[in-house]
């Protein structure tokens, strides 16, 4: 209990550090904000292929909705811990952070929701300008369904850290983390919604992707945002969601504490 | 010059198959970044016939094309290029710049990322497989083509050496590269995808589509002179301005030993 206490009371001190941080490299920030545009380029693509007859049921209008809100979830549930674990580990730069009374993994999930404030700012002259363009394309959801969607995307966040603790905490075993975590993303590209709607998919694949990992991190919040999802359907898929965010707790959880357990690295 | 160029890479090719355990697993890594590439497009022609006016064939060619510049740009550019930031923040540039040879030929060729000889064999492969399902190319659209793709090649290499040089006077211009890669993404789909604007962007600014769509253009009989004599203008203007850019750089260079 007192642990709790002690890292809920450092909170809006690491807060404070991880923004003033995020804001001292602010370009660096801002590059990684402009590498999250793709869902613009799969926009045009799949307008195009749109433009003739619906696909798989979704008009042009429906998918170009799908796409701006895909662009916007990618920001809110982005999380690059991976890279800084991985370095961390192997520079043994952890060790300093081990001393620490705080749990590392606590310090990065603050870092990484602390730049959130940062990555909305950036994200605003891109949505100005989409809402300039094209204003069809933005429209929000009733109340109820955005209150689904604060939900989902809070736990779509949630996974995807935990995915990435899983995938940094393989640093502590192996050299090759960090091309493990770009298998996992080229598939999680595919199967997430991130390049096509899964609706896109035939249905024997759509049955599966159901079930797995991948939908949960991107394709659900953003289908309930732009209107694909309502009410006990979104309810069924928050429950999958809530399922893959335990099983990655766990996994990320056994890994960081056996990897931690038999770490050497320089200076420990 | 040639015979530097030989060496360098037979020098970084030896250095990076010392490392041949990982073999297997980029083997692994390199054909499935293959296939999440063609997934996307495989998934576009369940549901339609043609993508702005591409069959697939023609489409994949495309692909193919990007891949086998992905293969170079990680293969070549990022291991060469991306360390010269390295290299001038602790000094050890220096260690170049006195070799009694070009220092941009040498930055630019003292390693090969073994990894991505993977992509660049299943891409040449795929390029073959869709010239041959294509049908009959007339062989100056052929030599065209090839011609163009390498201008590609080089306008790109002439923008990321540009990036780089940046570096001499920003500290922390890593994640440029990544902005490079991401933009350079977007050639992977045909260029009539996108708007003028766009296309214009992925032309003059981040030449990727010089590359790409313009080669395979090209190679369906589709060119003009005057694309031709513009992709080739923007090429040589890319490669000059990385050149102009690369001397004066060097030129203001203080180092960090002396």
């Amino acid at each position: 209990m007192s642990s709790l206490w002690r890292h809920l009371k450092a909170t809006p001190a690491m807060f404070r550090v991880s923004l003033a941080d995020t804001v001292a490299y602010r370009a660096e920030l801002a590059i990684w904000v402009l590498t999250a545009t793709l869902p613009l380029v799969m926009l045009a693509l799949w307008e195009t292929i749109a433009a003739g007859a619906p696909i798989a049921g979704m008009t042009k209008i429906e998918v170009s909705r799908y796409f701006a809100a895909a662009l916007i979830v990618r920001q809110l549930t982005g999380a690059w811990i991976v890279w800084e674990m991985n370095f961390e580990i192997r520079n043994g730069s952890l060790s300093a952070k081990l001393l620490k009374p705080l749990h590392p993994i606590w310090v990065w999930a603050v870092w990484t929701v602390s730049a959130m404030p940062f990555r909305m700012i950036v994200l605003t002259p891109l949505l100005a300008l989409l809402a300039w363009a094209r204003p069809e394309l933005l429209t929000l959801p009733a109340a109820p369904d955005l209150a689904l969607f604060a939900v989902s995307v809070t736990l779509a966040l949630a996974l995807a850290f935990l995915v990435q603790t899983a995938f940094g905490s393989l640093a502590f075993f192996m050299d090759r983390s960090i091309g493990m975590f770009s298998l996992w993303f080229g598939l999680w590209s595919f199967l997430s919604g991130y390049i096509a709607p899964t609706a896109f998919f035939p249905s024997w694949a759509q049955n599966i992707l159901y079930y797995l990992p991948f939908r949960a991190t991107l394709s659900i919040p953003v289908e309930i945002l732009s209107g694909r999802l309502h009410g006990g359907l979104a309810w069924q898929e928050i429950g999958i969601q809530c399922v893959w965010v335990c099983v990655f707790g766990i996994i990320a959880r056994t890994l960081w504490n056996t990897g931690v357990a038999r770490y050497e690295a320089f200076g420990s | 010059m040639i015979r530097i160029l030989s060496a360098l890479i037979r020098a970084s090719l030896m250095v990076s198959f010392q490392y041949r355990s990982d073999l297997f697993f980029e083997a692994a890594t390199g054909i499935l970044r293959c296939f999440s590439a063609i997934a996307p497009l495989w998934l576009a022609f369940q549901h339609t016939t043609a993508i702005a006016g591409w069959t697939p064939p023609q489409a994949m060619l495309v692909m193919s094309l990007f891949l086998l510049f992905h293969a170079l740009q990680g293969g070549l550019f990022e291991p060469n290029l991306g360390e010269v930031v390295q290299l001038i923040r602790q000094g050890n540039l220096d260690l170049w710049l006195i070799k009694p040879a070009d220092a941009q030929l040498l930055v630019s060729l003292r390693r090969i990322d073994p990894s991505y000889l993977w992509d660049f064999g299943v891409s040449i492969l795929m390029a073959g497989v869709c010239i041959a399902q294509i049908g009959p190319i007339s062989a100056l659209d052929a030599a065209l083509a090839a011609l163009l793709a390498v201008n590609g090649v080089l306008a790109m290499y002439g923008l990321w050496m540009l990036a780089i040089c940046t570096s001499f006077y920003f500290v922390r211009v890593d994640n440029l590269r990544y902005l490079l890669t991401t933009a350079a993404d977007a050639g992977r789909w045909p260029a009539s995808v996108f708007s003028t604007g766009i296309r214009w962007a992925l032309t003059a600014g981040v030449p990727i589509l010089l590359v790409t769509s313009t080669p395979a253009e090209a190679l369906r009989g589709q060119w003009t002179w005057t694309t031709v004599a513009g992709s080739l203008g923007i090429g040589l203007a890319f490669v000059g301005l990385a050149r102009v850019a690369w001397m004066r750089s060097l030129a203001s260079y203080t180092s960090a030993s002396s």
